[in-house]
């Protein structure tokens, strides 16, 4: 068959090759999001233990004030837990509606409970159904708040660990927390200690409608 | 067999122009279109998004509508979008620098081959005038549906199209469809 | 190799604005050398006397597609970091066709637009203007539009997900509907060439 594609060949070089290369796709086999996936468990089990699949409360603070919208950032604790607080941007999922649909193979999800045992689970649910993408917070919400919306500075710290502290002080209170002032060695009283959770702006009981702290902005067209 | 409407488009150029510089032929379409693919893909391995444009207008718009009334843009889910939290400008926004690369590249392309020139094109049937209209009326359909459909066809049936994106496709089909449906109506401007 | 090279951190997001400059001037030179920034060459593919419109997105399509499924295939490029649209059907499918009105209408859609504007077309300028405006009516009006534009919600979704249909067998029917398409375009052209030389005779 002549194929008048123009008077140049390339194009027709193109569309041979192009075609041998899907011809090989059709036995190529699948990349990702493939749902039917035999998990190893001897595997799940070294990448829990390296803790590759964690992300620190300072780099999702980073990442939030940056505006990152590249990921899904899940809190699975109780609607209720979640309606007192939860970290800016986040959705409430529960666990046991993980995978109706909300939430895509190829996004990367960031889970988060209280202490993080719940969210260990949850990531062990969807690793276990394709979502490679999926990630906890190392100590969950606890060390978020402890970390990021009421950081300390131990007694006796060096100069340099307050130079760092002033850093802490500006994340926290860009998060509307309360950076510990008074756990410092010159004031030792533990009773002026305030740890009052920021105010959430929306008052939503659905999760996915809560109005996010911080709007990304757009990333496509 | 493009040549009778390039040679067309040719002629009515060289025509209007007092310097008589000939266009040089455009690219083959394969090639051409090769050429942007490897665009494409390499803004998916670099940047792991597509491209696109009419967002960055809508950046535009955000940005100086902010600058006249912040309270009224604030309060606008759809302008609040391209906001961002307020810290960095609208206009510094991926897409922006990428219209703006946009730009640049074609002016590029135009001047190497001969092809910039202030000029209006429509088919011989139209005065100025109403094809000017037209563009404009159809710039407003093209801008409110691409927000509508969430791209245009360069974020959406480009980009989307190289993802098989579900909605994308539909999209692309749409298009189509909807220009092949309307294309008797307007046949006075183009032929 | 680790791609996409900005989600795993490269470089800056200052940075990418760099990347964002050079990818838009490759995008607009092949737009423009495709003859994009003509409308009179647009619009020929909608009276079927040019299907250069055609021939440039599928191409395009199909070799990035290509691309990004290969070195997905090699473990190159982590395509599940690529940014997807969500899916909103019966938006989009109503936006697609208000768009394809435009483009009859207009001559140009957003990115073509802007090419034609680069070289001087003025009925390009105008157009963008118009686009200014479309946003901007939408934008004011979106309290209206507001419940159609989240209906239909299908999510971050690509065509083997929903059909279950593996990936490279996507991929391969894709390359045989545009390699047809094009075969069926070089005819098209040829037969309306061949008819308008008759009608003016």
């Amino acid at each position: 068959m002549k194929l008048e594609f123009s008077k140049a060949n390339a194009p027709r070089y193109l569309a041979v090759f192009v075609i041998i290369l899907g011809v090989i796709g059709l036995f190529a086999g699948d990349i990702k999001n493939n749902a039917s996936k035999n998990i190893d468990n001897k595997e799940l089990a070294l990448i829990v233990e390296s803790k590759v699949d964690h992300i620190t409360v300072d780099d999702l603070a980073d990442w939030l004030i940056q505006g990152r919208a590249d990921f899904r950032l899940v809190d699975i604790n109780e609607e209720k837990e979640f309606n007192d607080y939860h970290i800016p941007n986040a959705e409430n999922i529960k666990m046991t509606s993980l995978l109706d649909g909300g939430l895509g193979k190829n996004e990367k999800i960031i889970l988060y409970s209280t202490g993080g045992i719940h969210a260990a689970q949850a990531w062990m649910l969807l690793k276990a159904n394709g979502y490679d993408n999926s990630y906890t917070i190392l100590g969950g919400l606890d060390a978020w708040k402890d970390r990021i919306l009421f950081p300390s500075l131990p007694a006796g710290s060096s100069a340099i660990d307050s130079i760092n502290f002033e850093k802490l002080k500006a994340v926290s209170r860009y998060f509307g927390g309360s950076p510990q002032e008074s756990a410092s060695a010159a004031a030792p009283s533990t009773a002026t200690l305030k740890r009052e959770l920021p105010k959430l702006s929306s008052s939503g009981g659905d999760g996915s409608s809560a109005t996010p702290a911080k709007k990304k902005k757009k990333e496509g067209c | 067999m493009s040549t009778i409407v390039e040679t067309a488009a040719a002629e009515t150029l060289v025509s209007e122009a007092r310097t008589e510089v000939k266009p040089k032929p455009y690219m083959n379409p394969y090639l051409a279109g090769f050429g942007l693919g490897l665009v494409l893909l390499s803004a998916f391995v670099i940047m792991g998004r597509g491209l696109g444009a009419s967002g960055a207008f809508s950046s535009m718009i955000t940005s100086a509508l902010h600058s006249v009334a912040p309270a009224h843009v604030e309060g606008n889910e759809f302008y609040s979008e391209y906001l961002g939290d307020g810290t960095v400008s609208p206009l510094k926004d991926w897409l922006v620098f990428e219209v703006i690369g946009l730009f640049l590249g074609g002016l590029l392309s135009g001047l190497i081959s001969g092809r910039s020139k202030f000029t209006i094109e429509k088919g011989p049937n139209i005065t100025a005038g109403k094809r000017l209209m037209f563009a404009f009326l159809g710039g407003g359909l093209m801008g409110f549906g691409a927000k509508l459909a969430r791209g245009c066809t360069s974020g959406q049936a480009l980009t989307g199209g190289a993802m098989l994106n579900v909605g994308s496709w539909a999209f692309m089909m749409c298009v189509f469809a909807g220009a092949y449906a309307f294309a008797y109506v307007m046949r006075r401007q183009w032929r | 190799m680790n791609a996409p090279f900005f989600k795993f951190e490269y470089f800056t997001p200052d940075f990418s604005l760099v990347i964002a400059i050079l990818i838009g001037i490759g995008f607009g030179f092949f737009l423009e050398q495709a003859g994009f920034g003509s409308a009179r060459k647009l619009a020929a593919q909608f009276y079927f006397r040019d299907m250069t419109v055609f021939k440039v997105m599928f191409t395009a399509i199909v070799t990035a597609m290509v691309g990004v499924f290969y070195l997905g295939w090699l473990g190159w490029l982590d395509i599940s970091l690529i940014y997807l649209t969500p899916t909103y059907i019966t938006p989009q499918v109503v936006g697609g066709l208000i768009l394809g009105l435009g483009f009859v209408v207009g001559g140009y859609c957003p990115g073509t637009g802007m090419a034609s504007l680069s070289t001087g077309r003025v009925d390009g300028m105008i157009y963008i203007l118009g686009v200014f405006a479309g946003i901007f009516v939408f934008g004011e009006s979106f309290s209206i539009w507001k419940d159609f534009y989240v209906s239909g919600k299908m999510g971050q979704i690509t065509l083997y997900e929903l059909t279950g249909i593996p990936y490279g067998v996507i991929m391969f029917l894709v390359i045989l509907m545009a390699i047809g398409g094009f075969i069926g375009a070089e005819k098209v052209e040829k037969y309306f060439a061949k008819k308008d030389a008759e009608a003016s005779k």
